[in-house]
């Protein structure tokens, strides 16, 4: 394959760009590549050791490197092409693509469609500006999870965690099965920031109590961490003074948030949402720009892989059917967040296909009711902002907008007694 | 001639004891204290001349104490309303001002001129900023302008509403100040001086014809001693009584800005609001970064920490200015000292000068400018050395250039090809926020670096937004094959720092 | 005498609290659940907890350091942390394809460990 013949270009081999790719292909586009800047495709589903992908995809509990061999194998199988170790530096506005690897040294080449799938980051030390002095032993969660499962290395004995997301709490457990304590997890909100599996199976599993309504207020030691100061908090979230206390331990494990990455987004000059920090999307997944689409946590971040992959094949079947010059039904209608609702994915619906909606709350609340303008109305039980929410709407539900509706509003409220 | 900064151990010629234990010795005319922005430069400047000179550095790189917490700027000094123009430092940050860019040129080191604006928002600032602008035209110094309301806002549209001019000097530049530092150890290394690192100073005594210092690696025996210790500088003298001044640790600290939030500013911007040294600037970097930096204060020696209050008040302080300036864009954050002299009387003095008690031993100590003032200071403590006795004779193969690694991020399409076609590691992209490729970090490890901090400081691998969340295990990688140990003994920055504590499977089965 | 324990149902997001009474190791009553399956996952839970593990195995003679696994099935709870010290002593060797059973019902863990990914080279 000629690069001046690509079809599609993904960027990225992780969960996200191999199910855009596999659906490129199987749309019809002839040349998908996949640009992987890694030695493998899979993503960082090779060192999620665990098992809890699939559930819904596949109908399987699988782990992160079985997910993973089930799409690499396909995407081989459909004629996806793999560029490896190949960085991706830059993407214009007009599609040019700018890389560079060891092999094809430095490339350029325009594709008829792109598809961003390029992940997120963790959130850093630097970031949060947790005071204190600046040593060794500081890793966040999921470096620590590389660190641990593929290269081969358990990080330190005396672990505390900060933050008790997913992958906060699904490293205190691989931690203490690798033989270190986790001497605490420390948590800043009411309740933990994961799934209710995680919190049972990685912490109550292994004695380990979620400290709540707590941080980390400062790190000691000069050469490798020796401790940290916690602190209660507020709800400001405000430490509270007089209620700090010392743990000692050779490790700090930040699992504090993760953000979509979006340098190239940016360059290319795709429209950013503020809120989910990732492009804004319509349910076709392509961006502001014509030929540009996009899918992933790259997007908005994901719970689960299972969504990452739905999501991302939309991507792909959209990317393919660009390239081969069909035009896409245009998103007449916004999706706006009403009350305690944090964002929607897609930002923009043409209200003429069924789609499915991704949202999360902002703050956790039980006994809910979902109304999503007039069209459709749900009682929810719990809602936790860590937790998607994924709502279908059907061609009944879209037969109910009112022609020339450009605005649809979705909140999230308490349900009233009934009488 | 390949600029290598670390040589091995068996530099030192062994020298037997009484008691049978064997200590090290080396023999040198100036022994430089110091592997800062001052003590590098000082050695690069002895290194034109036919003098033996070796330099020795506590940390296992250079420029890690105060020179890494320094707020880049250069080609300063006119720019202090405390600003005396008798001082001596005067003297030497304003011959400073025309040697810097030519050094950098030289040593292939970043320099950007970016223009300072010294914003004021009332009458009372203005007049305050004409003092300094006097002051600064008494020594010489003509190039400050006031710029109106309108100026201003079209040189910064989005500085605050309520500023009504500033003092603009056009001369302000930016640099990185420890590639700067590493850079001049690269070149007095390459013109023969020996510079030492993870060597402390332990003791120094007087004896027949010279000094001998007692360091954590052996014993040097030299004939002059130049103290640029940084903040151990009155420690360090005080060893042998050379202490004939006094100083204070002041602390400061910096927030670092994301690259995408470069637009705000486009110059070096600062107001001094209440007190003397109370200081708010905002700076571009040489990189693209964004650094605010807030008041220092006195603070207690060596206690490098940041503080919540610090970041408040940075944030609070740099919105004043331009009040678009978010945390959400803060990346990183550091804390660094500098030793004042006069701080509570108000500016203060430098000390570059032999001590009075003791001859033949140089302290320098700048405080504030540091990196600024550190060409015109090389120069005159040569000529302080000469006149102390030290023989100078010019070598005539002195080599006055020296070349940085490839920066990959910075090259053309064109360049980037060739050098790729060249050597396929720099195909190889490591640090993903940054774009620094696998051939610069092989090339800074080839040059000298051994931790993870020295990769970070000569290639940026680990600065970016992610902060080495990506590139850590691929560094620790790369340092391991390189210098042939193994990846748990590869340190953040050397000493006891080690990021990997146990291989796996340790732990669980007990062998450790 | 009656006893109570309190066992979170993971089987869907609301993370039902349920308060079981026991009396003589037998469930007299379910408190808490907000549905049928929930209680049919506590009184599971309550009478035999079990996990599946998932881990890593060191290999030899291999560019690739660790192999993932899991247990085929899931094992007790309570064996989880003597299964991974017994685990810990293991080496594999390439090559190895996923699914593949690499460990037979070792002596203390009872299950078959499977490589859940290949181990080519």
């Amino acid at each position: 394959m000629k690069l001046r013949d690509v079809d599609v270009a993904v960027i990225g081999a992780g969960p996200a760009g191999l199910a855009a790719a596999i659906k490129a292909k199987e749309a019809g586009a002839s040349n998908v590549i996949v640009m992987e800047r890694t030695e493998q495709m899979g993503g960082l589903l090779h060192q999620c050791v665990h098992n809890g992908f699939g559930l819904f995809y596949f109908n399987e509990d699988l782990t992160g490197p079985e997910y993973a061999h089930r799409f690499i194998e396909k995407a081989i199988d459909t004629g996806v092409k793999a560029l490896l170790e190949t960085m991706v530096t830059e993407i214009s506005p007009d599609r040019e693509i700018k890389a560079v690897s060891r092999e094809a040294g430095f490339i350029t080449f325009k594709p008829k469609a792109i598809v961003l799938a390029m992940g997120c980051r963790e959130k850093t030390r630097g970031a949060l500006g947790i005071p204190g002095t600046r040593p060794a032993g500081i890793f966040t969660a999921g470096t620590a999870q590389r660190l641990v499962n593929i290269e081969g290395y358990v990080p330190g004995r005396r672990v505390v965690i900060l933050g008790s997301g997913d992958i906060g709490m699904i490293m205190a457990r691989r931690l203490t099965l690798e033989g270190a304590k986790v001497e605490a997890v420390v948590e800043i909100l009411p309740y933990t920031g994961g799934l209710i599996r995680n919190e049972v199976q990685c912490l109550h599993d292994f004695d380990i109590s979620p400290l709540l309504k707590h941080t980390v207020t400062q790190i000691h030691g000069e050469q490798r961490i020796e401790a940290v100061t916690i602190a209660q908090v507020d709800e400001s979230k405000r430490p509270v003074a007089g209620t700090e206390r010392i743990i000692q331990c050779d490790t700090l494990l930040l699992s504090v948030g993760l953000i979509p990455e979006n340098e190239l987004s940016l360059m290319a000059g795709v429209k950013i949402d503020p809120i989910t920090a990732g492009p804004i999307v319509d349910e076709m997944r392509q961006t502001s720009i014509p030929g540009i689409f996009a899918g992933g946590n790259v997007v908005h971040v994901h719970d689960l892989v299972d969504n990452v992959s739905w999501e991302s094949e939309l991507a792909g079947q959209s990317a393919a059917r660009f390239a081969s010059g069909v035009k896409a039904v245009e998103g007449k209608v916004r999706l706006r967040a009403g009350k305690n609702i944090r964002y929607i994915v897609p930002q923009t619906i043409s209200g003429q296909s069924e789609v499915t909606l991704y949202m999360r709350v902002s703050e956790m609340e039980e006994n809910v009711h979902l109304q999503i303008g007039d069209i459709l109305s749900r009682g929810l039980r719990v809602v936790k902002p860590s937790e998607m929410l994924k709502i279908e709407l059907s061609s009944e539900h879209l037969k109910r907008i009112k022609e020339g509706t450009t605005e649809i509003i979705i909140n999230c409220e308490k349900r009233r007694r009934k009488q | 001639m390949d600029g290598r900064t670390s040589p091995k151990r068996d530099i030192w010629s062994p020298v037997p004891k009484k008691k049978g234990v064997k200590a090290y010795m080396l023999k040198t005319e100036v022994l430089i204290i110091g592997g800062g922005a001052l003590g590098t430069a000082i050695a690069r400047g002895l290194s034109r001349y036919k003098v033996k000179a070796i330099l020795v550095e506590k940390d296992v790189d250079f420029g890690w104490g105060s020179t890494k917490a320094n707020m880049s700027i250069v080609c300063q000094g006119a720019d202090s309303l405390e600003f005396r123009k008798e001082y001596h430092r005067t003297r030497l940050v304003q011959e400073s001002i025309p040697m810097m860019e030519s050094l950098c040129s030289e040593l292939d080191v970043p320099f950007k001129r970016i223009g300072e604006l010294a914003v004021f928002f009332n009458d009372e600032g203005r007049a305050k900023y004409e003092k300094m602008k006097a002051r600064a035209e008494s020594v010489g110094i003509t190039t400050h302008q006031f710029i109106d309301r309108d100026a201003l806002r079209n040189m910064e549209p989005n500085i605050a509403k309520g500023a009504i001019g500033a003092l603009y000097d056009p001369n302000i530049a930016v640099t990185d100040p420890v590639r700067l530092t590493i850079a001049l150890a690269e070149n007095a290394r390459q013109n023969g001086v020996e510079l030492i690192t993870g060597t402390e100073v332990k003791a120094i005594a007087k004896g027949t014809d010279g000094f001998e210092v007692k360091t954590s690696q052996g014993i040097i025996s030299t004939e002059f001693i130049v103290n640029a210790a940084g903040t151990s500088v009155d420690k360090v003298a005080a060893m042998v009584n050379a202490d004939d001044f006094v100083v204070y640790p002041v602390r400061g600290y910096v927030a670092v800005l994301d690259k995408k939030v470069a637009d705000l500013v486009n110059h070096e911007v600062h107001a001094r609001l209440e007190a003397p040294g109370e200081n708010n600037i905002i700076t571009p970097t040489v990189h693209g970064n964004l650094f605010i930096g807030t008041p220092m204060k006195l603070a207690k020696r060596g206690e490098h920490i940041t503080t919540k209050e610090m970041e408040r008040v940075t944030l609070s302080n740099g919105r004043r200015l331009v009040p678009d300036i978010s945390e959400k864009d803060i990346i990183n954050s550091f804390t660094g000292f500098l030793m004042f002299r006069n701080w509570e009387l108000g500016w203060h003095e430098c000390v570059v000068r032999p001590s009075r008690n003791v001859p033949r031993f140089i302290n320098v100590s700048i405080g504030y400018p540091g990196v600024s003032a550190a060409p015109a200071t090389a120069k005159e403590v040569v000529r302080l050395l000469s006149q102390e006795g030290l023989k100078l004779q010019e070598k005539p193969d002195f080599n006055a250039y020296r070349k940085a690694i490839a920066d990959f991020s910075e090259l053309s399409d064109e360049e980037k090809q060739e050098l790729v076609a060249s050597d396929s590691r720099y195909g190889h992209v490591v640090c993903r926020c940054e774009t620094v490729t696998e051939g610069e970090i092989v090339e800074a490890i080839r040059r000298g670096a051994t931790t993870l901090d020295g990769v970070k400081f000569r290639t940026r691998a680990g600065m970016g937004r992610c902060q080495s969340g990506f590139c850590l295990p691929r560094v620790v990688g790369i340092l391991s094959r390189e210098l042939g140990i193994p990846p748990k003994d590869i340190t953040k920055k050397g000493h006891e720092s080690r990021q990997l504590l146990f291989e796996s499977k340790e732990l669980i089965e007990g062998r450790r | 005498m009656t006893t109570k324990e309190k066992i979170i149902c993971v089987g869907c997001p609301m993370g039902c609290r349920v308060t079981l009474t026991i009396s003589n190791r037998e469930v007299m009553a379910v408190d808490g659940n907000k549905c049928k399956q929930g209680e049919k996952y506590v009184l599971e839970e309550y009478h035999n907890p079990v996990r599946i593990l998932t881990t890593t195995l060191l290999t030899q003679g291999s560019s690739q350091r660790l192999l993932p696994v899991r247990t085929a099935k899931p094992i007790p709870k309570a064996k989880m942390m003597s299964a991974v010290r017994i685990l810990a002593k293991v080496r594999v060797k390439p090559p190895i394809k996923i699914g593949e059973v690499v460990a037979a019902k070792p002596s203390g863990i009872e299950v078959d460990v499977m490589a859940t990914a290949d181990l080519l080279s």
